[in-house]
């Protein structure tokens, strides 16, 4: 048997429903916040984002970097699995030869801002350890649909050097 | 009609509409951001800057009428062009002119000194349903008209009471004239208490002021503009005409709280003092500093009240409109009658 | 006719067929890497093995031929044991750089490898590094580090193209495909080398790198380059073509195609004519059908000429004559067409034309007969409307001349040419690679071609042009007329 609590609700006698009595603890209540928040600003919960900022959760995923190599190339070696994960189709890659070797390598990589939904899929889907959402930059509110359209030369700005090896190193 | 005459009025509608009530209109649209804010424990505006002073967001309101001005006046497909322009204005105009019958002073401190005072308000202020209908209609969209019938149907209901409602302090007065009624309000009960509206007609305040707020339209009666849902008479606008809208709807607030002030507060009357208005001097300047002040505090009432109550049902505004407020404001009206007839 | 049994199942076959094809034709699924069915026998992969009650130890199923009474198990624990052992041995110095191989996705040698071996390498050691990246030819690019050598390139060289221009070097790990020094591989059929490879090691040039397998989908079309008609797979992503690969067709051009035909929708990649032009000046796609049918029913007395081309499918080419005749009752028809190039004895067909059999089908079926391009030619300046279809017409200079000199010209073509613009009227119409009909190949074979990506601004197929003409004209086509094409 399901157990069943009736919630007695309060007698709508004509002091309730004449609404004053409740409306006036209500006035009170605000009243309340009012002159204090008015006159010495304790109640405040909110900051002056962005001169204050609260620290974000170590895991944050912010806008995406692309790390780079010990030589300063970019890690990335086009293989597409980012964008094939994404659930929002927004990575645009076009791939290229190194001069080097048979390795290929962005020749453009794009992130569309708009559509991405900052899930980590393309970071979690990188056998590379390229990309990256760990940059702690929000993404930015923009005038024009082009500005958020995010460049390997933006994404490269924000990333760094990574030493990974797949599969670790070798013996 | 002297030179003289003329441009007094000129210099008064100047000095007391344009000046005072529009620019606190203005203000008021910044109160009221700030005081949610402070009420909801958030910091509020305060980021539009003039060579970085920021003023507390005061320059908000400035910003405000620069983007109305600048934005794009969007008019939708099918709309009919001309009444969809002229609605706001309807809304406005009508607003502006019921300043003209409240005396912000002694004596000749007022626009016009209507004999027939309180009822050219009424007249006057039951126009501005035009703006509401004609914005709906106007606008070719199914939910503007909804909101517009919305608002309709509210206003003609609370109309009849917040007439009904003043016949009390008619009743006591003894006139409608609002400047006749300020003087009456200098008169002392018993030798002491001030002969105010609130006084002699409790009841009749609160009534009047629901009526009145319902009549604005402002929260928690805002069911025909629903801010926060899509149906509302004004959907459709844009820009200049949205703004007009908004600071008609400011305006009124600052037309209930004169109102008031004059009805139930003893208008520019401060107790105990001059209650003929003859004295001039600093006197008068402190009348009508008093009278400013009484406005402020009803003005911050009204927000007070708008921040605390949540939004009614439609049904609810309705048979509150009907089924409470008429039977209260005529079993007021019948009370009043049998104390006056009882005393007098 | 021997009889056998393959896992418990028995099919009777004709002498000397493989157990691998019996086996295919049973539906039996046995991993394979150097047998193809379009080409002789290697059996040098040893991917095939399986048990018979003819041998103590595994065949090579791909070899065997049937025998009467042959008991064939495909997968017995010892088969299966041997399938992971063979693919241990193959992947033992493979890179297994899959992430930037091309062939990911479509590879024979990762599907086994997690259907059979799924475990990972033992090999303690470095690995054995040899060329990457090798040019072998002007489209193809050989991965000497992928290569199983199953040697099926070698073969498709040979036994196909006839060109034996690949051959096998070194031995044991040290194997690797090469060219002879000092050539190439160039033959007209070289990036078929690519397809039949089952890894990643020889790669098209124009694929190389341009998207992953499995981000296209394909459809199923036909390659309009000859009278040929060869099977093709357009593989589509983000609405436009990433590459073409032949479609298996017995009837036609069995495994193969040319490398020009699969390099051909590279031509309607630039130089489109997308929006409707009158007069030179862009027009809506509406005005300009309008005013045709306003134009066309008083050009009739002069004379309307229509030059239809063999690239229209057979749906367009009955469109288009209603259309203008209803318009237009005394018009006449001619067959245009792109000028006859090379043609060699394996698919290549000297008629660059792909539906030539299809249009004079469909003319025969309606009672027209086209008269010749030069009699049009001749009598250009006096006729009230000249109609050319398509840009592929082999006396386009010609015709642009006449177009010019006539009353009320139109030109429905995809590509930018002289034709487009001497004419007066230009419709957009659709690349082969945005058309859906029917074409008839030089040996009568009708094949469907389907639409693979959206046409580009205004163009739409011929058939959509003459529907909506016919409806302007208050003539609207019958339901029969508009059978496939049009919008669908
Ligand atoms: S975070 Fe998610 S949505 Fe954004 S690019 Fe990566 S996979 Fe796509
Ligand atoms: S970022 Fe990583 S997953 Fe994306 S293409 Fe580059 S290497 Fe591949
Ligand atoms: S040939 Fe196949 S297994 Fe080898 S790297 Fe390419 S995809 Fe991976
Ligand atoms: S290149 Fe490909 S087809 Fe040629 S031998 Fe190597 S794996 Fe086989
Ligand atoms: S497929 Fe049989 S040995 Fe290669």
């Amino acid at each position: 048997m399901v157990k069943v609590k009736v919630v007695e609700r309060p007698p709508a006698d004509l002091v309730v429903q004449s609404w004053l009595p409740e409306l006036w603890k209500g006035m009170k209540v605000s009243g309340r916040h009012f002159f204090v928040n008015l006159l010495t600003q304790k109640g405040i919960v909110t900051s002056q984002y962005p001169e204050v900022k609260r620290a974000y959760p170590p895991r944050f995923r912010g806008k995406h970097r692309l790390m780079r190599r010990e030589d300063g190339s970019v890690r990335c070696v086009a293989c597409f699995m980012c964008s094939t994960a994404c659930p929002a189709d927004c990575i645009s890659i076009v791939a290229g030869q190194r001069d080097d070797e048979n390795e290929k390598f962005p020749v453009t990589f794009e992130v569309d801002f708009i559509k991405c939904v900052f899930c980590g899929m393309c970071e979690e889907a990188c056998p590379c350890d390229a990309i990256r959402l760990d940059s702690g930059v929000h993404r930015a509110p923009a005038y024009t649909r082009k500005e958020e359209l995010n460049g390997k030369e933006d994404l490269l700005s924000l990333g760094s050097l990574s030493v990974a090896r797949q599969g670790g190193e070798f013996k | 009609m002297t030179l003289t005459f003329v441009l007094l009025t000129l210099a008064k509608i100047l000095g007391f509409i344009l000046v005072f009530c529009v620019i606190l209109a203005a203000i008021l649209t910044w109160v009221e951001r700030k005081m949610s804010s402070i009420i909801q424990d958030r910091i509020g505006p305060n980021r539009a800057e003039i060579l970085g002073f920021r003023a507390f967001g005061l320059f908000h309101p400035i910003a405000d009428m620069i983007k109305s001005f600048t934005k794009e006046e969007f008019v939708p497909a099918g709309a009919s062009k001309t009444l969809f322009f002229l609605a706001p204005a309807f809304a406005l105009v009508p607003t502006l002119c019921a300043f003209a019958v409240v005396p912000f002073g002694p004596g000749d401190l007022v626009i016009s000194n209507l004999d027939s005072g309180m009822l050219f308000v009424f007249a006057i202020m039951g126009f501005g349903i035009y703006g509401v209908t004609l914005g709906g209609w106007a606008s070719a969209s199914n939910f503007a008209m909804l909101g517009a019938l919305r608002g309709a149907a509210q206003m003609v209901s609370y109309e009849v009471s917040m007439g009904l409602n003043v016949v009390g302090i008619f009743a006591v007065f003894g006139s409608v004239s609002l400047t006749a009624i300020v003087g009456a309000q200098g008169h002392l009960l018993w030798g002491w208490l001030p002969m105010w509206g609130i006084v002699v007609q409790p009841l009749g305040f609160v009534l009047f002021l629901v009526a009145a707020m319902a009549e604005n339209k402002r929260a928690p009666f805002d069911l025909p503009e629903g801010e926060s849902e899509i149906i509302g008479y004004f959907v459709e606008y844009s820009a200049m005409g949205f703004a007009t809208f908004m600071l008609s709807e400011f305006l009124e607030v600052i037309v209930i709280a004169c109102i008031a002030a004059t009805l139930f507060f003893g208008g520019w009357q401060i107790p105990w003092l001059d209650p003929t208005g003859t004295a001039g001097g600093w006197i008068t300047v402190a009348q009508v500093a008093f009278f400013a002040f009484k406005v402020l505090f009803l003005c911050w009432f009204q927000m007070l009240i708008r921040w605390t109550v949540p939004r009614f049902r439609y049904d609810q505004v309705m048979s509150l409109g009907w089924k409470v407020l008429l039977p209260l404001s005529l079993a007021n009206i019948l009370a009043t009658a049998v104390v006056l007839a009882l005393v007098v | 006719m021997p009889t056998l049994t393959i896992d418990g199942r028995e099919i009777t076959v004709e002498p000397g067929t493989r157990i691998i094809e019996a086996a295919d034709r049973l539906g039996i699924d046995i991993p394979r890497f150097c047998y193809h069915p379009g080409l002789p026998v290697a059996g040098n992969c040893r991917m095939c093995l399986v048990d018979t009650n003819r041998s103590p130890k595994p065949v090579a199923s791909c070899w065997d031929p049937c025998q009467d009474g042959h008991v064939v198990v495909t997968n017995s624990p010892r088969v299966l044991e041997a399938r992971r052992a063979v693919l241990e041995y193959i992947l033992l110095n493979h890179p297994v750089d899959c992430p930037i191989c091309d062939q990911a996705g479509e590879c024979d040698l990762q599907d086994l490898y997690f259907a059979h071996d799924h475990q990972p390498s033992r090999h303690p050691f470095h690995k054995h590094h040899k060329d990457k990246a090798r040019v072998l030819g002007p489209q193809i690019i050989y991965d000497a580090e992928r290569c199983i050598n199953c040697t099926r390139c070698i073969r498709v060289c040979e036994e196909v193209a006839k060109a034996p221009q690949l051959v096998q070097v070194q031995r044991g790990e040290r194997a690797y495909i090469d060219v002879f020094p000092g050539t190439q591989l160039d033959h007209p059929y070289s990036m078929c080398t690519a397809d039949v490879c089952p890894v990643g090691a020889l790669t098209t040039r124009d694929f190389r790198f341009k998207c992953r397998a499995w981000l296209t989908h394909g459809i199923q079309t036909v390659c309009g380059e000859c009278s040929r008609g060869c099977g093709i797979r357009a593989d589509v992503y983000r609405n436009a073509v990433q590459r073409l690969v032949p479609r298996h067709n017995p009837d036609v051009n069995q495994y193969w195609a040319c490398d020009a035909g699969r390099l051909a929708y590279h031509r309607f990649e630039t130089g489109r004519v997308s929006a409707v032009r009158i007069g030179g000046a862009a027009a809506d796609y509406a005005k300009g059908v309008r005013d045709v049918a306003e134009a066309l029913p008083g050009a009739d007395a002069r004379g309307v000429v229509v030059v239809l081309t063999p690239w229209m499918t057979c749906e367009d080419v009955g469109a288009v004559v209603a259309a203008v005749r209803s318009a237009a009752p005394g018009a006449t028809f001619a067959v245009g067409g792109a000028a006859p190039g090379i043609q060699d004895d394996i698919l290549v067909r000297a008629d660059k034309n792909p539906n030539r059999n299809g249009v004079a089908k469909v003319l025969a079926d309606l009672g027209v007969t086209p008269v010749a391009l030069d009699a049009v030619l001749s009598q250009a300046p006096s006729l009230g409307a000249l109609i050319v279809c398509g840009a592929e017409q082999a006396k386009a200079e010609a015709l642009a001349g006449a177009l010019a000199a006539v009353p009320l010209s139109i030109v429905l073509a995809a590509l930018e040419g002289p034709l487009t613009a001497a004419a007066r009227f230009v419709f957009p119409t659709t690349s082969p690679y945005e058309a859906d009909g029917t074409w008839v190949n030089e040996s009568g074979v009708t094949q469907r071609v389907r639409r693979a990506v959206e046409p580009v601004g205004d163009a739409k197929g011929f058939e959509v042009w003459a529907s909506d003409l016919a409806d302007r004209l208050g003539t609207p086509l019958a339901a029969r007329d508009r059978a496939i094409g049009g919008n669908p």
